[in-house]
């Protein structure tokens, strides 16, 4: 292709682009010589929503490339993650107004984990172990564990109060499976792959694991304080579970006879109306703050105040985007989430079980909704409404960035953030949803791809 | 992009399946039965006032979901920002007949508008339109997800100019004594008079409704939504259609919405945020995709469920809100798994 | 536009000509500067191995693909670019490959689809009634499915989409025809029959291009034959000689 007829095709966006940088950077720079202090507290500002938004689209992203339709649910999922923080430690809250301990939703969140608990042990080991120890005893194993698994979850939300307790267990078992694995994953690596130290490598990384398990249910049972970090986890858990139960039970049925992805978007538009109207019965409609984290104390640097909290907020995305790499890039896991992408019917033809692998993605896309929800929260406070607002921002973000690619995620993101804060720096803070419609409708109508679009 | 579903090739043996069609098609009938004779038998045993009320509320729904079908049902766009444009037009009577700054103003009264509502409400529907116009134009290149997120995006942006733009909405407060319409000496003051009128403009919207989808047009606008591209190689543009209907629908939902500002006499923001307009979706998918008769059923269940819904024992007063999005929420996912073109529907989604 | 200006061309006998028309997808080149020639009222085949870039040629011709470089020339008009829409303009109508109805709307308005104004303004007050319908009907009569003109497109089965498909062409005033695979995945009586409706749109003056896999029909039905082969004209001209080129016996039996 000639450089004529590339620049004859590219020139209306092109053109726009680069008009826009410009005037961008003049407006900066211009703003920037008005008042550096302030330019740089705006920066801040955007830094810390943009990571938020970048979250968000990460997550969202990560579902829609894997199965190509919006799930609105996500909203919802960001305000549960953020009002399951709340329910769990509301006793710790400034505002003490809300009673937690609702047995019924209790039991409903019990009853999703034993599903989800079922549905995994299912998956994982029916086929396998079924001509070994035949259905009946494996039905009924199954179902005490995932009865058990339902009753310990159900505890946990029943006994708010002793959070670190109630957890110890579930932390025990999570840093001692980590653990282990990347013990093995190193031995593995550096001793050689030969048969018998294969075994060898396997017991001492169980050893390895058992030891560290012990050692953090132990740190965590021992440490009050470090509930509210418990009560992220188990919010972030919690609503991924919910996410995944609701693609396992819902959302299949739905797909087994949707034309169009406008089906799954109505229906995932039910399932955001029901789920923000029960939150507001639940915890009504007024805004409540969440315990103080650690950070919260503002810091003032070169005439800007932030918190400390908005550099781990910063943090979390990126750690968030470097997850999401290595899971897509650096494991068997995230190539077939890749190839479900690409073409789902593909997937399952060559004997991928494409059910579960988007159950699993489901379950990450929510845990990331829930996170970027909870930070939200302890940054400012809660509301219903945060869901939907949420919704927006990483739709948005994801859109801006580039539909369908991590990279394009985080960048949309944190673009997103600093518009918003720099488009607001003139005009009233309400404005601030309308200017990052702004920026998406410019993108939408000119570079619909995005600014980093997916290959 | 069209999801290949792996059930397509499941055969019903052949007597269910006609069973099955005859039932379908009677299913509409016999809902639409259902919810004229709960409306009937409501009414009547709420009195007179309560059942004119029921069915101006009735009237504007009806106009707004007929506007939303054209858009949603025969051109398959999944608009959430049609109560941008019914804010639009309801904001637009409101300040033209009456005068917002007088508040501002103190003791000093000074009437710039006071304009009588039937020389507001063309004002109102032409404004909307060129609006509409200028908001289509980006829109009209969208389609699917990419149109549902940018229409997300106008109704917010529209619900921040009502909020914030105090100057002339009056910000959170709304605009307040809003008179009724006059013509000639004679004011539709009293309510039935005024169902008179709002039955009238349903009517009307109906019935233009009615000729475009009849029409050349409204055959065009069906095949743009079965395939926008196929439609171009006959000689269509594809977005040239979408911008016509979308302004067309935009000036009806702004009909509907002067009407309302003259009802209710008072606007705020309230009345136009954006759970109004995913309600709005779900009373058109409710009552039927592309079919006005159905549009209309969708918007009498949705009046009879708001109403009746405060009569629903052991249902805490003030959670009667949630409860409506509740139901409508799990409404809409059952529509997607069992039927989704609706009650009396043309056209799955 | 109209037959009757296009017959004091220069040469009448040329319908559509193109002129190094390329196209490449990321560097492959599906259609390679190809000048071909298409005669006016004749059925002109075109036949090449998978991939030689028949498809891509009719997507260019009717503005479904946007082309790359080259020109077309259908009667007066010399075209560096063509946009779908700018089909009857042009004269030109076709059918796809895949299938690609209207599914949720009836018969009847598939065919009017083809036949109504086409300016949005004209279109709102226009009903689609009287003579418009009485040839719609003529054409599901022809393609023999006039008992079913009020159900809906989906409703078919696969033969009949296909077929429906070449009965919305026929609805539109076209001088050129393109058919993609017409006959592909059609039972012996559907071929004959398409075979006898595209022999009456030649007897009617028009210009008829199709693409096919199977060698047969096209030795059959077609007065003049397009041979290509990675995008590049192979030979032209009359079936049977084109047919036993040698550059043509190659192309297919190495392939």
């Amino acid at each position: 292709m000639t450089w004529e007829s590339l620049t004859r095709r590219a020139r209306p966006g092109l053109v726009l682009a680069i008009a826009l940088s410009l005037a961008a950077v003049a407006y900066i720079a211009w703003k920037i010589g008005e008042s550096p202090s302030q330019a740089l507290q705006v920066t801040i500002n955007g830094l810390n929503v943009g990571a938020v938004y970048a979250l968000l689209a990460l997550g969202f992203t990560l579902v829609y490339s894997t199965v190509w339709f919006f799930d609105l649910y996500y909203g919802a999922a960001a305000a549960m993650g953020a009002y399951g923080v709340f329910y769990l430690r509301s006793g710790q809250a400034a505002d003490q107004a809300y009673d937690p301990g609702n047995s019924l939703l209790n039991i409903v969140f019990g009853v999703v984990i034993a599903g989800v608990a079922a549905w995994a042990l299912h998956t994982a080991f029916y086929e396998r172990f079924r001509p070994r120890y035949g259905r009946t005893l494996l039905r009924t194993v199954g179902a005490a564990l995932a009865a058990a698994a339902g009753l310990y979850g159900a505890l946990i939300l029943w006994l708010p109060d002793h959070l670190h307790l109630t957890t110890a267990p579930l932390v025990t078992a999570f840093s001692g499976v980590i653990v282990g694995l990347t013990a093995y994953w190193l031995l593995r690596r550096f001793r050689g792959e030969a048969a018998n130290r294969r075994t060898a490598a396997a017991r001492m990384s169980a050893v390895i694991g058992l030891a560290a398990g012990g050692a953090a249910g132990l740190f965590v049972a021992l440490r009050p304080e470090a509930s509210l970090y418990l009560s992220w986890v188990v919010s972030c858990l919690l609503a991924g579970c919910v996410g995944l139960a609701l693609y396992r039970g819902l959302y299949v049925l739905i797909l087994l006879r949707a034309r169009s992805t406008l089906i799954m978007l109505v229906a995932t538009l039910g399932v955001l109306l029901t789920v923000s109207a029960l939150i507001v019965i639940i915890f009504t409609s007024t805004t409540h703050a969440l315990p103080e984290s650690l950070g919260s104390q503002p810091i003032a640097v070169g005439g800007a105040t932030f918190k400390a909290f908005a550099v781990f907020t910063v943090g979390c995305a990126f750690t968030g985007f470097f997850l999401l790499w290595l899971l897509l890039y650096r494991t068997s896991l995230g190539k077939v989430i890749r190839a479900i992408g690409d073409d789902e019917q593909v997937a399952r033809v060559v004997g991928i079980n494409t059910t579960a692998v988007i159950a699993i993605v489901f379950f990450i896309g929510a845990v990331y909704a829930a996170f970027a929800g909870i930070l939200t929260g302890q940054d400012l406070a809660i509301q219903p409404r945060m869901g939907l607002e949420l919704l927006l921002k990483g739709w948005i973000a994801s859109v801006v960035g580039g539909i369908g690619g991590l990279y394009g995620a985080i960048v949309g993101g944190f673009l997103l953030g600093l518009v918003e804060q720099f488009g607001i720096w003139d005009i009233s803070g309400e404005w601030q949803d309308a200017v990052s419609l702004l920026l998406l409708v410019i993108f939408l109508a000119f570079w619909p791809k995005g600014i980093i679009p997916r290959t | 992009m069209r999801i290949t579903s792996p059930g397509d090739g499941v055969q019903l043996s052949r007597a269910p399946q006609f069973l099955l069609a005859s039932l379908r098609g009677r299913l509409e009938v016999w809902v639409a039965v259902l919810v004229i004779l709960t409306a009937a038998g409501f009414m009547l045993s709420r009195g007179v006032g309560f059942s004119i009320g029921l069915m101006t509320l009735f009237t504007l729904w009806g106009m707004l979901a007929i506007s939303l079908n054209l858009v949603l049902g025969y051109t398959g766009l999944l608009s959430v920002g049609h109560i941008g444009f019914y804010g639009i037009g309801a904001y637009t009577v409101a300040v033209l007949t009456t005068n917002p700054r007088r508040e501002f103003l103190g003791d000093e009264v000074i009437q710039i508008f006071a304009w009588p509502f039937f020389a507001a409400l063309p004002v109102a529907v032409l404004l909307t339109g060129v609006i509409a116009l200028f908001v289509g134009l980006v829109f009209s290149r969208f389609r699917d997800d990419l149109y549902v997120l940018a229409s997300f995006g106008f109704a917010i942006i529209s619900l921040n100019v009502f909020v914030n733009w105090q100057w002339v909405t009056r910000g959170p407060f709304g605009i307040h004594e809003i008179p009724k319409p006059a013509i000639g000496g004679f004011v539709f003051n009293d309510d039935l008079e005024f169902l008179a009128l709002a039955l009238f403009f349903l009517a009307v919207v109906a019935i233009i409704a009615w000729l475009i989808v009849t029409s050349s047009f409204g055959r065009v606008l069906k095949a743009v939504r079965e395939d926008e591209d196929a439609v171009e190689v006959f000689g269509y543009r594809a977005s040239h259609y979408k911008l016509a209907v979308w302004v067309i629908s935009a000036m009806m939902a702004a009909l509907a919405g002067a009407v309302f500002a003259s009802y209710t006499s008072f606007v705020d923001p309230h009345s136009f945020i954006l759970l109004e307009s995913i309600i709005l979706v779900a009373i058109v998918i409710l009552g039927g995709l592309a079919s006005i008769p159905g549009a209309l059923l969708g918007a009498l269940s949705f009046v009879l469920l708001e109403e009746g819904i405060r009569f629903i024992p052991l249902l805490p007063p003030e959670h009667v809100g949630q409860a409506r999005q509740i139901i409508l929420g799990v409404l809409l996912i059952l529509l997607m798994l069992f039927r989704p073109q609706g009650v009396a529907g043309r056209f799955k989604l | 536009m109209s037959a009757q200006t296009d017959g004091r061309d220069a040469q009448p006998a040329i319908a559509l000509e193109t002129v190094e028309l390329e196209k490449s997808f990321g560097g492959v080149h599906a259609v390679d500067h190809l000048s071909v020639r298409i005669p006016r009222g004749l059925i002109t085949g075109i036949i090449g191995p998978n991939g030689s870039g028949k498809s891509t040629l009719i997507n260019l011709l009717s503005g479904t693909l946007p082309m790359d470089g080259g020109t077309v020339i259908i009667g007066h008009r010399r075209l560096q670019t063509i946009r779908a829409h700018e089909s009857p303009t042009n004269g030109i109508t076709r059918t796809f490959q895949e299938i690609r109805l209207f599914p949720q709307i009836t018969l009847m308005d598939n065919l009017l689809i083809a036949m109504t104004r086409r300016s949005v303004f004209s279109s709102l007050f226009q009903r689609g009634r009287g003579a418009r319908r009485e040839r719609a009907e003529a054409i599901l009569w022809a393609i023999g499915l006039w008992e079913k003109r009020n159900d809906l497109a989906e409703e078919l089965s696969y033969g009949q989409r296909k077929l429906l498909e070449i009965g919305r062409v026929m609805a539109m005033d076209a001088n050129i025809y393109l058919f993609d695979e017409p006959f592909a995945g059609l039972a012996l009586h559907m071929i004959e029959l398409v075979k006898s409706l595209m022999r009456r749109l030649r007897a009617e003056g028009h210009t008829i291009i199709f693409v096919s896999h199977n060698i047969g029909i096209v030795r059959e039905l077609s007065d003049y034959l397009i041979v290509m082969d990675s995008g590049e004209l192979l030979a032209e001209g009359a079936p049977e000689p084109a047919l036993n080129d040698p550059a043509v016996i190659e192309a297919y039996l190495g392939n």
